[in-house]
């Protein structure tokens, strides 16, 4: 009681009250504060396992879905790119056309400029692969005629971004050649792609905004119900002096956990998947003798993710915070 | 250090609670406030406490007026003042410890510092060896001290106390008003709003009797 009596004394002498404190040692104590806050936040937390749990699943699948969604674009989009400079001509002969016609056209083909590489599959072949390929061999040793036409594939020479123009005028002058019947190429299917992924990508957005309403309610939410909970804390923390910022800051950091909780649990559920399908698209791609592999969600990607949950929970407590604690006031 | 001028309180409804209040206390100046219940002694706390605002008329502590103190000074303002409550008002998922250092802890006090003046403070009460319990496991009396170790840890000018005795036997309540008269004793003014009658005639104090929200006796000038 002698040191209290004497610094009772003390404040009354300097018409203070104690509160005098120097700036470091309140800095250093707003860090230990801060530091002890996160500590009981985590303990709360997890005082409530399943209740957190619960909390932090449906984060989880909000956040995964979008994010799933998002990758699935961003992999078609790839798969896109791969076709796009692999874009390939068909030039299809005339039926009956002499070899000596057919050779002069691929010495005319080979000298094109614009060309990149350039293969000849007569008539002939052609039935051949298709016999073999298609599975309808014994329905083609009916025909009397072959009805394939030779065919030469034309490989342009392409640079990123593709040039659909170049390509364009390159086919109508392959046209023009008597001998060739008619000239095509498979772009159509790759600007509908196009177009698919570009309303996939507003997909995404659009579900990202629903889906993060969700999130910043749910989370609204359960900091609402947190701060019910703890009146009766709230009331005699404003009591002894402690200001809004202080009541507010453990329910931030609680809305920031469970952000941060919900999206480290939306990663895991996106690498569990990709790495399900993964082998399955290993098989196809190789069945198109392609090494297209499924893209993940990247180094910048993943803290993105996580970094987006703790916004997001920031916000959603902040707006429980500013809804409800103001109506917590000592009576 | 505390003057109330002219003060009045009237709720959305239309009581009156408190009506023309005038009275002045000195630092260092040990009063009681009396009046039966409903006669306005809480409200008068609560004017001190800034839980509520007049409806008219001023308070001015240590010559500042409250009315002019915005809704973001109010905890500032708290920390100068100690209250201890009817209901003691503790933590009861914290320690005895965590509830008297809660003062120290929203002004940003150090841990070292923190420490040290919970342990003055509960040893002045009588209650160092009870720190790491929970107030739960503590008699009424016991409880009603670590209300006064949390009112008193922050070393404030002014203490108030609602009915502090309440529930306390005779020996325990002039214990606790023993306690006061130390804190007293170091300058801090201490305004006890109480109706027990047997602990008011027992002390020389100034009595200030409220009778239906008006000020009757100031008692100023009696028992300084």
């Amino acid at each position: 009681m002698a040191a209290n009596d004497r610094n009772s004394r003390d404040g009354a002498q300097r018409g203070a009250s104690g509160k005098k404190i120097r700036f470091a040692d309140r800095w250093h104590g707003y860090k230990s504060h801060h530091r002890d806050t996160i500590r009981i936040s985590l303990r709360k937390l997890l005082s409530e396992p399943l209740q957190t749990l619960m909390t932090v699943a449906v984060i989880a699948i909000a956040l995964a879905m979008p994010s799933a969604l998002y990758l699935t674009v961003e992999n078609v989009e790839q798969l896109g790119n791969n076709f796009e400079s692999s874009a390939q001509i068909t030039v299809f002969v005339k039926k009956g056309a002499k070899p000596q016609a057919i050779d002069s056209l691929r010495a005319e083909l080979d000298g094109m400029s614009g060309i990149d590489s350039l293969s000849y599959i007569s008539a002939k072949q052609a039935l051949l692969e298709f016999k073999a390929l298609s599975g309808f061999g014994s329905a083609l040793r009916d025909l009397e005629d072959n009805p394939l036409p030779a065919v030469f594939l034309v490989q342009p020479a392409v640079s990123e971004p593709i040039d659909m123009g170049q390509i364009k005028r390159l086919m109508t002058k392959i046209a023009s050649f008597a001998i060739v019947d008619d000239v095509q190429i498979d772009m159509a299917w790759l600007q509908r792609l196009h177009s698919l992924t570009e309303m996939g990508q507003k997909v995404v957005l659009a579900l990202g905004a629903a889906l993060g309403l969700g999130v910043l309610l749910v989370i609204g939410n359960t900091i609402r119900l947190s701060i019910q909970s703890r009146r009766d804390e709230i009331i005699v923390i404003k009591l002894v002096g402690g200001t809004n910022a202080y009541v507010r800051r453990p329910f931030l950091y609680t809305g920031m956990m469970l952000g941060v909780f919900g999206a480290l649990a939306a990663a895991i559920m996106i690498y569990s998947s990709l790495l399900w399908m993964s082998s399955s698209v290993a098989n196809l791609a190789e069945l198109y003798q392609s090494q297209y592999r499924l893209q993940g969600l990247g180094f910048i990607g993943f803290f993105g993710l996580i970094g987006l949950g703790g916004a997001m929970g920031l916000g959603g407590a902040w707006i429980a915070v500013s809804k409800h604690l103001r109506d917590i006031e000592p009576k | 250090m505390i003057r109330f001028d002219n003060l009045s309180k009237r709720y959305p409804g239309g009581f009156e609670a408190l009506k023309n209040v005038n009275f002045e206390m000195d630092a260092g100046e040990m009063a009681f406030l009396t009046g039966h219940s409903g006669a306005g002694k809480s409200t008068l706390l609560k004017m001190l406490m800034l839980m509520e605002r007049p409806t008219s008329g001023n308070l001015l502590i240590n010559g500042k007026n409250l009315n002019r103190l915005s809704n973001s000074q109010i905890p500032m303002y708290r920390r100068q003042v100690g209250v201890v409550f009817q209901n003691h008002q503790l933590l009861l998922d914290r320690t005895v410890f965590d509830n008297v250092a809660l003062p120290l802890q929203v002004s940003g006090y150090p841990a070292s510092e923190i420490g040290r003046r919970v342990r003055a403070a509960l040893d002045g009460v009588g209650l160092l060896d009870k720190e790491q319990q929970k107030p739960v496991a503590l008699s009424g009396g016991e409880q009603q001290r670590v209300g006064i170790a949390r009112a008193v840890v922050h070393k404030p000018r002014i203490l108030l106390a609602d009915e502090p005795t309440g529930n306390l036997d005779p020996e325990l309540s002039s214990e606790i008003m023993a306690l006061f008269r130390r804190f007293q004793n170091v300058g801090v003014t201490v305004l006890i709003a109480t109706h027990d009658i047997n602990l008011i005639n027992r002390m020389q104090l100034r009595i200030m009797h409220l009778e239906d929200g008006e000020l009757t006796d100031d008692g100023a000038g009696y028992g300084r």
